[in-house]
């Protein structure tokens, strides 16, 4: 059955306090998921006393202002801090949603940071997401063809053909989406989640693909396309505004008119 | 222990390429069943009493009758469908999955020719 509880050994304990230094005037409380695979410890909650003003405005700014300031152990991913490497995806205030592109003003109250829902933890915000790269590699997120390509030039594509995989197509594979949707959750073994259709989505309507049917086919499943039950929560969080309920819409749509 | 490729776990026993069946007639059910539950509702609330005699009366008429049988096995089917994916949402053991979608099916296979059943017992009986 669908897991309603954390196990046992993954149910959150108190941390603990780290004061802000003196001398602070803008102190905001940010509490952090912690874990420690090496401690044998539950997780635990941390509380870090932070001066907003001695750090930039992001919550990515937070975070390395306290592993530079306060504890060095502190563990995350980042690497473009401007939103377009998907790195630093991580449960903010109950959202899922970048660190680097979330302004601590826009927060109410305490800033609470967890790593992405519902994936096995490496370390503190560090999600394992071996999975859900499969997943991604999964539906051949590549050019196939059976015609040769023309010899002296690309293949061609129409301006309005373009715009139909423009938006699909900028996806950072951050993974906020597929961790807020319920679906995913209870089964995420069998269910491909909405990153990954979407990915599906921007080569199925990708007009120099020759792979079309072959696609659908392989969606074709109660658990891998049909576990979605448009909830939405998907195109709610999405960094980049865009909408994988629809591409899972749209490609429920093709099946059907395929058939008749 | 299971060494499988991450690629492999995801592959799995491949696609069931069904499914797009089950999705459709989920549709057409509920769009079928919005006409037929606005009649039976409105059909039964302009009947003068809810006496025996008088919904016997009313579905003895072969038009109620039809209609009745209509909606009681769109209903049995549609309720199956959506059942069927609430246990393949959270019974996960393959077993366990089976043997309850094939019970469901069964219940509901009883539960529409039961409603046809009686259906048609009043309405023959009352057509005498
Ligand atoms: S669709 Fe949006 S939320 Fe999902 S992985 Fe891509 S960028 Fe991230
Ligand atoms: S619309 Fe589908 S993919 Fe998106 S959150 Fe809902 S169930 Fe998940
Ligand atoms: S650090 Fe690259 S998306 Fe946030």
């Amino acid at each position: 059955m669908a897991e309603f509880r954390l196990p046992r050994n993954s149910r959150i304990a108190r941390g603990v306090t780290h004061a802000a230094a003196a001398g602070a005037t803008q102190v905001r409380a940010v509490r952090i998921y912690r874990f420690n695979p090496d401690s044998g410890e539950n997780p635990r909650l941390d509380t870090f006393e932070l001066d907003t003003k001695s750090c930039g405005p992001m919550v990515l700014d937070a975070l390395i202002q306290i592993k530079a300031a306060t504890d060095s152990s502190l563990t995350f991913r980042r690497s473009c801090r401007e939103g377009i490497c998907g790195s630093c995806a991580m449960n903010i205030n109950g959202v899922n949603r970048l660190a680097c592109t979330t302004p601590m003003q826009e927060l109410q109250g305490d800033i609470r940071i967890y790593p992405l829902p519902h994936m096995p933890v490496v370390k503190d915000l560090v999600p394992d997401l071996t999975h859900f790269y499969a997943q991604y590699a999964a539906v051949k997120p590549w050019l196939q063809t059976r015609t040769p390509a023309p010899p002296d030039r690309e293949r061609l594509q129409s301006k309005e053909e373009q715009e139909k995989i423009d938006r699909p197509a900028a996806c950072i594979l951050c993974a906020c989406c597929s961790t807020a949707c319920p679906s995913y959750w209870w089964n995420s073994e069998r269910y491909l989640g909405p990153a990954a259709l979407l990915a599906a989505y921007r080569w199925i309507i990708d007009s120099r693909d020759e792979a079309t049917g072959e696609r659908l086919d392989e969606l074709e499943d109660p658990f891998r396309l049909y576990r979605c039950h448009t909830i939405m929560n998907c195109t709610d969080v999405c960094p980049k505004d865009l909408n994988p309920a629809r591409a899972i819409a749209e490609i429920k749509k093709m099946l059907v008119e395929r058939t008749s | 222990m299971n060494m499988r490729s991450p690629l492999a776990r995801v592959l799995g026993a491949g696609s069931a390429r069904q499914g797009v069946h089950h999705w459709w007639s989920q549709r057409v059910t509920s769009v079928a069943l919005v006409p037929l539950s606005i009649w039976f509702l409105v059909s039964l609330l302009s009947l003068p009493s809810f006496d025996h005699w008088v919904v016997s009366a009313w579905m003895a008429q072969s038009s109620s009758a039809l209609l009745l049988i209509l909606f009681v096995l769109v209903a049995a089917w549609h309720s199956q469908l959506g059942l069927q994916v609430i246990v393949e949402d959270y019974v996960h053991a393959a077993g366990a999955r089976i043997v309850t979608l094939v019970a469901i099916t069964f219940a509901h296979v009883l539960i529409a020719a039961a409603g046809v059943l009686a259906v048609l017992k009043v309405a023959l009986r009352s057509a005498q």
